[in-house]
């Protein structure tokens, strides 16, 4: 898919200036979200629009049809070619495939039988929660992954009167949901950009992701138990009372219809499979990954196809329209030459072809913006960048740009919204947590976790 | 956040209260009348015919009319006896029993002040006792308002039923109480009233059904020769009741009296134990 060009204005290097100050203006915003009380979509939109009036009056946006496969010319807005429908799609089939999936009490079963299997334990119960919210992070999203797991964590605490620990467990799930995130292509918005620019598959992506995100879970929950003092229950009474209290869930509780249970079983095994399989798959490979997300998302609304209205409720349009906007933004980046000036720094700084340096520095720098701003615009710029300075698949600078944004987001709240999940949890059961708190108690972990990647990414 | 909301109503509504059984020692019954020393061998004998579930190894202690004057009198005596069960009935050293209006006063107090469960036996001078009341206990219902979570109210209608019989666990919602909810919910726009009658109404008959699945789980794990019978609805409680004690011919009423946030007697127990006064009623 290409423009037909017309007569464009060339871009001075005043104009790069001028649109480069408003993509830095636009990033601040991102980072003082919270203070501005506004939605990313609100944000990025006033932006996008800013972005394409400026664009259009400085006459270097180019406009025209659009030359699709088959040499066929459509007429469409110029705003539209410049959206990554791929990422749309596989966000908004995975969105409404999780969520009804999860109607079928899958998720919160899993959730309770694990939670009966630690009988009540502290220490056996954070590291069932932690590692439950790795696999949920990677298979779901982050923030559904926290908003399960910590929902289960504070009635069971509050069941097993453990609330105190609460703190402790809050934390080290949120940190472990962006853990959870590198697993798979899938697993985060990052990642889905960064491997479909760079065409990394889905096998090959969890094979180099997986050693990483195992051994990182240990180290987070093995440091969480050490520094919160989280033991194992000492006395047999003490065992047999916990276990008598966790023995009151009912894993059955919440599921309908037993027949939609195991339905949602077969299709979510079904769906990891194909979605892994999809670069190889005949026909499919051509549809791509948001066409198997959104046709296992439809095969799952047929159970409650007079109500499906429900569920397209359900899909975040926040995080949809910040998508859309984004990419308007960036493309808009494009033609006024900025990406190429960052792209310039960043060669700048990670220097000539692949170095030791150059993949930790970017992997640093990466992990300090994406904890300061949202990682999204981040991974977009950076891909483009990357993809633009002609970067092979196999390169470990995509890795590095993988690992930043999603590890950066365990250093301060706001870094990612599974985090200001976590923190929202807390602050909504009466767990004092500020911004700095946060940033003190994470930050161990988080440097722990980035200097774990830099020297796996360096080694392997 | 309303989804960390909805998944916590998930995990909270999936988990359930587990009923723990525990064998009560009844070793002692202190039976107080306002009858002389002459007239309380018959009635006596009534009355542990009736409690024959408890055993023959129960020692019988008995007050009678001449042994206190005063409610101090008796809260001292009781207090000596040291009982695990009191036996009496309304309005003690009154005549007031004929308009069936009051406990009287010692028992009020009694059932307030006293560390044993009160059972509260029809008067024996009035002939308003069902035919099948003070025969045996092959019937036995527990009554709350919130059957959840207790284990002592069902331990006492285990210990109280006789071999191969029934003991009826009754969770009875107030259906006014509910009504005026939800007329205010049909006010609030931002709650649909259909989903937050049927969710709530459905959650609320939930909560003791599923205690009551334990406690037949753990009765039978226990191998205990009784069966249990659930009774869990919306209603008028003292029309309802009346009619379950009419209908299933229940021995003994057992429910819970003492409240500790307040002096005056828990919730419903006051108007039932003055408006049921046909069959015995265990007041803990």
């Amino acid at each position: 898919m290409e423009h037909v060009e017309h007569t464009l204005t060339t871009v001075t290097p005043l104009i790069t200036a001028i649109f480069g100050f408003i993509l830095v203006l636009m990033i601040a915003s991102l980072a003082a979200e919270e203070k501005l009380h506004a939605k990313k979509s609100v944000i990025v939109g006033v932006f996008a629009m800013i972005s394409l009036l400026l664009g259009s009056i400085l006459g270097i946006i180019p406009f025209g049809d659009i030359i699709v496969a088959g040499g066929h010319h459509i007429e469409m807005p110029v705003y539209i070619p410049g959206i990554d429908w791929k990422v749309i799609s596989i966000i908004v089939g995975s969105s409404v495939f999780v969520d009804v999936t999860s109607k079928s009490g899958l998720f919160s079963w899993i959730a309770i039988m694990l939670t009966k299997a630690s009988k009540g334990d502290p220490l056996k119960l954070l590291w069932s929660y932690g590692i439950m919210t790795v696999v949920f992070s990677a298979v779901l999203n982050n923030v559904t992954a926290m908003i399960i797991v910590g929902s289960l964590t504070v009635v069971s605490l509050g069941k097993l009167e453990k609330t105190g620990m609460l703190l402790a467990f809050l934390l080290i799930e949120g940190l472990l949901t962006n853990i959870g995130g590198l697993l798979t292509l899938i697993s985060s918005v990052p990642n889905i950009i960064i491997g479909g620019t760079a065409g990394i598959s889905f096998v090959s992506f969890f094979l180099k992701a997986a050693p990483y995100v195992a051994v990182a879970t240990c180290a987070t929950i093995f440091m969480g138990a050490k520094i919160f003092k989280i033991k194992p229950l000492k006395t047999e009474e003490e065992k047999a009372e916990a276990a008598h209290l966790i023995q009151g869930f009912n894993e059955n509780d919440g599921i309908e219809s037993k027949g939609f249970f195991w339905f949602s079983v077969v299709v979510l095994i079904a769906f990891i499979l194909t979605i892994a399989t999809t670069s190889i798959l005949p026909v499919v490979k051509d549809l791509g990954m948001g066409f198997v997300a959104l046709a296992f998302a439809t095969l799952m609304l047929i159970r409650y196809k007079a109500e499906a209205d429900k569920f397209y409720k359900a899909i975040d349009w926040d995080l949809i329209g910040f998508f859309m906007a984004l990419f308007i933004v960036i493309n808009v980046m494009e033609h006024a030459h900025v990406l190429d000036a960052i792209g310039k720094g960043v060669q700048f700084m990670i220097g000539e072809g692949e170095s030791s340096f150059g993949t930790g520095i970017l992997l640093i720098s990466s992990a300090f913006f994406s904890s300061v701003t949202d990682n999204i615009p981040l991974a977009a710029m950076l891909s483009k960048i990357l993809a633009s300075l002609g970067t092979a698949t196999d390169s470990s600078l995509w890795w590095s740009v993988v690992f930043g944004a999603n590890l950066g987001g365990n250093l301060t709240p706001i870094g990612s919204a599974s985090t200001l999940v976590a923190v929202t949890i807390m602050h909504k059961h009466k767990v004092p947590m500020s911004f700095s708190g946060f940033v003190v108690r994470a930050a161990p972990f988080a440097l722990m976790q980035i200097a774990l990647a830099t020297v796996y990414l360096l080694v392997f | 956040m309303a989804q960390v909301d909805e998944f916590e109503s998930i995990f909270r509504s999936a988990l359930v209260d587990i009923y723990e059984y525990n064998l009560l020692e009844i070793n002692s019954v202190l039976l107080i009348t306002d009858k002389t020393a002459e007239e309380i061998n018959p009635y006596l004998q009534d009355v542990q015919r009736f409690l024959g579930v408890l055993g023959t190894s129960v020692t019988w202690d008995v007050l009678n009319a001449d042994d206190f004057t005063t409610t101090q009198d008796l809260l001292e005596s009781v207090e000596q006896a040291n009982p695990d069960i009191i036996c009496s009935y309304r309005n003690l050293k009154s005549e007031d029993w004929i308009y069936q209006n009051s406990l009287g006063s010692y028992l009020d107090v009694l059932i307030q002040k006293a560390g044993a469960p009160v059972l509260i036996l029809p008067h024996p001078n009035a002939n308003y006792a069902h035919d099948h009341a003070m025969e045996d206990t092959d019937k036995v219902m527990a009554i709350t308002d919130h059957l959840s979570n207790d284990h002592r109210l069902i331990n006492y209608a285990v210990r109280f039923t006789q071999v191969e019989g029934s003991v009826f666990l009754t969770h009875m919602e107030d259906k006014a109480i509910f009504d005026r909810y939800m007329d205010v919910i049909s006010k609030v726009p931002a709650i649909n009233t259909d989903d937050a009658a049927e969710g709530i109404k459905e959650q609320l008959l939930k909560e003791p059904q599923n205690y009551i699945e334990s406690c037949k789980t753990v009765l039978q794990e226990n191998n205990l020769p009784v069966t249990i019978e659930d009774i869990v609805t919306f209603g008028n409680r003292i029309v309802e009741y009346k009619k379950l004690i009419l209908d299933h011919k229940v021995d003994l009423l057992i429910m819970n009296a003492k409240d500790q946030d307040q002096l005056a007697m828990h919730g419903m127990a006051y108007p039932l134990a003055i408006e049921l006064r046909q069959i015995p009623l265990l007041m803990l």
